[in-house]
Parts: C-alpha cells; structure tokens; sequence
C-alpha cells in the first residue's frame, strides 16, 4: 500500500509538465503500465494461493463433494452446514480449541512480554540469550512435537525424572486428559512464546526513553513504571500480538499431531485436527469445508470484536 | 535552599570524557541558562543534576546534601524534557498529579495543587484532555506544570523549546520568565539557542567540549566575551571577525595588504591578532573604509547589510532603512569603545550556524 503511493507520487512528480498532449499521454500509459507491473506479481500470487482455495473451500461446502473428479458436484444449500451444526463431535473440538486458547494465550503473552522486559535490561551477554530464544521458532513444529514426546514420555523422559527430584509424579502426560492439554500447551508455549519475546524487545527498545526519566524522577518504583508507564504505552503491541497469536493459535494443528494426535481419547482433538481427520481420513470433504467455513466466520468475527475491545481499552488507559 | 553546587564534575562513558572538570555555584532562586553547540556536554550536565546519568567525577549538591548517590525522585527536582516526555495515556490532571500519587499526598491536596498550577498555566479548562489531543504550546504548559505541582527547590529544563514554532517559541520564552519571576524557583535552564539564554537567565553558562568556556550575566558575556569561542557564539548577527598582524598595537595590516589604524590597542602585546566587531558597532560613514555590499536585509525596524571589505564577509547593521543596494560601494568605521582583541584560531562553525538560525 504504502509502496505504491510512494510509486505513484513518484511518478507524478516525474510526469513532464509540459509538452503536447500526445506524449502526455503516453507518459500517462507508460506510468500505468509500471504501476501495474508492479502490482500483477503479488496479485497473481495473492489470487492463486490465498483467494483460489477460500473460494474452492467455500464452494465445495455448499455442494455434494464428488471424489472421482475432486470438485464441487451438486448443490445442496446448507445441508452440510446442517450436518456439521448437528455433530457434537465438531462441538467438542471447538470447545479443546477454546480451552486450548484460554490457557495457552494469555500465558504466552504475560510470558514473552515478562522475558522481554527482563532480557530488555542492559547486561553482558543478553545478545547471546537473545539469539538463543529464536531456536524454538525455527524448530519444525512436527519435529518440536516429537522432541516433547520424548521430554514428556511417562517412563523415561526427562520431565518426570526432574519432576521426581522435586518430589511430583511420576505424571502420565499423555494418559491424563488434563495433563495432555498441559502438554499441548507447554509445548505450544514453547514453541511460541520466543516470537512475541522478540516482538515486545522491539517494542521495549520502541518506547521513548524520557517518558521513562520523568517516572523516574516523578518517583515510580518498578510496579508503577510497568503498570502506569510501560504497559499503557505498550498495549496497542500487546493487542497486535495476541490478535496475531490468537490467529494462529486458532490454526494449530501440527504441534496436536505429533504429539497427542488427540489424545487421550478426545481430550486434546482442537478442531483443526478434527476437520483434518473428517477431511483427510473419512474423505468427508463437504462436511468438513463446512466447518473449515464455520471456524473462519468465527475467527473473523471473534477478531473484530477483539480489536474493538482492544481500542477502547487503550482509550480507557 | 535551593543552591546548587557542581564541583570539578567529570563524565566519562567508558574511555571517552565528554565533561572535563566542570564547576558552577547556583545561587538561590537563580535562573542559570547552560549554552552552548550540540555534544559540549550541556545537556548531559543536566541530567547529571537530574541523577539520570552517573557522575563520574566530583560531586554535584544541591541545598546541603551531596546528592552523587541520590536517586532521582529524592533530589527534590523536576525537570522539563524537550520532547515534554507526558504519559500518553494520562490526562492533563492525572499526567500533573502522578509524581504526587506516587509520594501518597491525599487527593484533596492533590487536587488542590493541580488546580492552583493550572490557573497559574492557564491549563483549567484542559484538565480531563489526553496529551494527543493539546498543541504543541499547551504540552509544553502541562510539563511545566508538572514540574510546579512538586514545588522543587529546582527546576531543570532540557530544551524545552524547541520543539516549538518560532512565535510560539518567543511567547512560551517569556512565560517562562514570568513563572520564574513569580515562583523564584532555582532553575537551570539547558538551550543551544543562545539569545534563549540570553532573554532568559541571571546567568548565562557558555559550555564548549565539555569545559566552561565563560560564565556571567547575559550582557557581559556579549559586551566582554572571554574567548573567540564566546564571541562567536553570543550575539545574532554573530560577530565579524578580521585576523592580521599588529604593529606597534594600533595598525592592523590585513592578509590582503590593507592597513587598519584602530583607535584602541592590544593590552597583550601580539603581534598576529583577531579582532572582532559587533554588527551593530560598525557605522556606515563617508570617512570609513570602502566595502563592497552582497546583500541587504531590511527588517523593518533594522537593516543587516553583508559586504565584503578586504577580503572578509562583514555583517552590519543599522538601525533605520537606508538606500543601499547590492554592489554598492560603501564606507565602513567601527565604534572607538567597542573592538575585541583575541589570539587568532579559526572562527567556531557555531558562529556560522547561529547565523541561519
């Protein structure tokens, strides 16, 4: 957006003033054409992966789904809507997925702004330390989901025989429905909580500094500095951050997959792996377009309110 | 008391000095200006004042206390920052009243002193308002509004005003001194605007690469600057300035050949001298030395006329409106009383900046 105002008002300031209207026209057709040409390849690429498979999603979930040719056969309206709203198992998805993002997000944002805060002081070292939290985030999530496994196996991982020395457990992490939902969300958090570390250090390093010289003269210990200072000035990032996180929590998947794939029973089923497996497994293609269109409506619709709310609690600080 | 002593102050950051050994006694209820180009340690004076940096050498009291180890917030300071520095999110009452808050003062006193320093600011009727909704001059107003709400034994300001207009700039200037002329509050005031601190202060502290290079009331530091260095940068138009040698102490001869009989002589006795010569105090008259006129600026109640005379740029000014034009020859005397005499070195580039300012 803002490179092609900035395209464009370049090329209005390079237009000839003068001139007769023949080469002002083709100067404003060869301006054209540039602006274009630098619009097409995005286009091109938005439209082939992002608009393509919506509509096809959207399409397909009003339709009787025909495998032979992989397309939209007939359509039925809201049939597939109906079956989906219908299934108690689709219910019971969305509610782990609820309860998954309940826990999971507040914890990772009071966590990656609190590292943030803390790592944000001057002290030898804190480049290194800085470097290291990006690792979680460049580690494949099937592979983070496998390496918890193993960190989490009942038996002879390595969390339980930690856990042992401060008298906990031994824990059946992936037996015990509540414990497998902390499982997940331990290892999401992981997985996640260095990305919004390395989003509030920009943030921090962000704020400007004399605000924080007159609390200091002003007389604010440390919890006034952060509760009066730093957080209102940091909310409009701490909105930014879960509104972003809440997307993609709301998506996770693949961390499920490797770990518990669901388990035990249904405990940790997020309704991601849940369309996946209607999807994917049952070849239930309609029904599960349907809810793949249902979980977007809700996720638009929750995220809009969201940064409603957001607005006016930064108004309200 | 609200004295403030600087002793022999040093700061370094890592092996780099940037204050070498600075001493200012600030009387009572003293208004101090500290001036001087960017990056000669003004600003980082103040801050050391304030206890925002570390004082890496000597000490720095205010009242009676060695205040080195003091924390900000017990130095019974406020200061005003450039960028006025108030809590986006708090309103005017509430940006105001926090520094009260944090010290538990009851709130019907709270409310008392924040009123009593927005009558004083003229800021009532922009109480509940947030910062982003104010002007630039009406920030301004609630930062120093701040500050009084604590009543300190001292004020500091950072430059706080420029990041304003130039009208605005000129009338936030004599609020300032009217507020000053009200409360009597010791104030050290940081600028590099030098008729700010001129305008403004009893005293003006002229600061070049971490040393004091003149300190005095505003009027002396023009009349009897101490250094090219001060000469230059007090005063606008800056002050001409015309290196050559001297012969028995009354004839100047001019890199050019042309020969200058002053009316005074060096007390040193030089022989290679810059004399220097205010605007003002050159006259235009028929028995003067011939120069050559480049430009002419009418103002109105003055004219500054630049020509070149003997191979310099000379600024003067006169008062009243002339006929004057570009290239025209005219005659140029200086002022008998007025003439400034100092070892040569090249004119500070502060002088020069000044002059576009």
């Amino acid at each position: 957006m803002r490179a092609r105002e900035e395209g464009k008002g370049m090329t209005i300031d390079n237009a000839p003033v003068t001139g007769d209207a023949s080469t002002r026209r083709l100067g404003r057709i060869g301006d054209l054409f540039v602006r274009w040409s630098f619009l097409v390849p995005s286009i091109v690429l938005l439209v082939a992966l992002l608009a393509y498979p919506i509509f096809y999603t959207i399409d397909i979930s009003f339709s009787h789904f025909d495998i032979a040719s992989f397309g939209a056969d007939e359509w039925v309206g809201f049939e597939n809507y109906r079956e989906v709203m219908g299934d108690y198992r689709f219910w019971d998805s969305l509610k782990v997925t609820l309860i998954y993002l309940v826990v999971a997000l507040p914890l990772q944002v009071v966590l990656g702004f609190g590292i943030a805060f803390l790592i944000n002081a001057e002290w030898r070292g804190r480049g290194m330390i800085r470097a290291l939290f990006i690792i979680p985030m460049v580690v494949a999530p099937v592979v983070a989901g496998g390496m918890w496994r193993m960190i989490l196996d009942p038996l002879w991982g390595v969390m339980n025989y930690w856990l042992g020395f401060l008298g906990i457990g031994p824990l059946d992490w992936f037996g015990d429905p509540n414990l497998a939902m902390a499982a997940v969300i331990i290892i999401d958090t992981w997985r996640w909580t260095p990305f919004i570390v390395l989003i509030a250090t920009a943030a921090l390093l962000a704020l400007p500094k004399d605000v924080f010289e007159a609390a200091r003269i002003d007389g604010a210990n440390w919890w006034s500095t952060l509760w009066s200072v730093a957080i209102p000035l940091l909310m409009p990032v701490i909105a930014a951050t879960f509104v972003i996180r809440w997307l993609g929590a709301v998506k996770m998947f693949d961390i499920v997959l490797a770990a518990t794939y669901g388990g035990p029973g249904k405990a940790t089923n997020v309704v991601n792996l849940f369309i996946y497996e209607e999807a994917f497994r049952s070849l239930r293609f309609a029904e599960s377009a349907a809810m793949a269109v249902i979980v977007l409506i809700l996720t638009m619709v929750l995220t809009g309110l969201f940064l409603r709310g957001s607005r006016k609690l930064e108004d309200m600080f | 008391m609200g004295t403030v002593q600087i002793r022999d102050v040093h700061k370094s950051y890592g092996p780099v000095e940037v204050l070498h050994g600075v001493s200012i006694n600030i009387e009572d209820g003293e208004f101090v200006a500290l001036v001087g180009p960017s990056g000669c340690g003004k600003s980082t004076l103040l801050r050391m004042i304030a206890g925002l940096e570390d004082i890496s050498g000597g000490d720095i009291r205010i009242g009676d206390r060695v205040v080195n180890n003091i924390a900000p917030k017990d130095r019974d300071i406020a200061m005003v920052f450039q960028n006025y520095a108030l809590y986006p999110h708090k309103n005017v009452r509430e940006n105001m009243g926090f520094a009260l808050r944090q010290r538990r003062v009851p709130r019907a006193e709270i409310d008392e002193r924040v009123n009593d320093a927005a009558r004083i600011l003229g800021l009532e009727h922009l109480l509940e308002r947030k910062p982003r909704a104010l002007s630039g001059g009406q920030r301004q107003r609630v930062a120093m509004g701040r500050a009084i709400v604590r009543n300190p034994t001292v004020f500091l300001f950072d430059e706080p005003l420029s990041n304003l207009d130039a009208k605005l700039r000129v009338q936030m200037r004599s609020e300032i001194k009217e507020l000053h002329q009200r409360l009597k509050t010791t104030t050290v005031y940081v600028t590099h605007d030098q008729i700010e601190a001129m305008t403004l202060a009893d005293r003006v502290v002229v600061m070049n690469s971490g040393v004091i290079e003149q300190e005095g009331p505003p009027l002396e530091l023009y009349d009897k600057p101490a250094s090219l260095f001060v000469a230059a940068f007090i005063g606008s138009p800056p002050m001409n300035f015309l290196e050559g040698n001297l012969q028995n102490g009354t004839v100047l001869h001019l890199d050019d050949g042309t020969r200058l009989n002053l009316p005074v002589g060096d007390r040193k006795q030089r022989s290679r001298v810059t004399i220097g010569i205010r605007p003002e105090h050159f006259t235009v008259a028929p028995s003067g030395w011939p120069a050559t006129v480049s430009v002419v600026e009418p103002t109105g109640s003055e004219t500054q006329i630049t020509a070149r005379f003997a191979g310099h740029v000379v600024r003067v000014l006169s008062r009243g409106r002339t006929s004057v034009r570009p290239s025209d020859t005219i005659h140029l005397a200086f002022d008998q009383g007025h003439l400034h005499f100092f070892d040569p070195a090249p004119v500070p580039e502060v002088a020069k900046m000044e002059d576009v300012a």
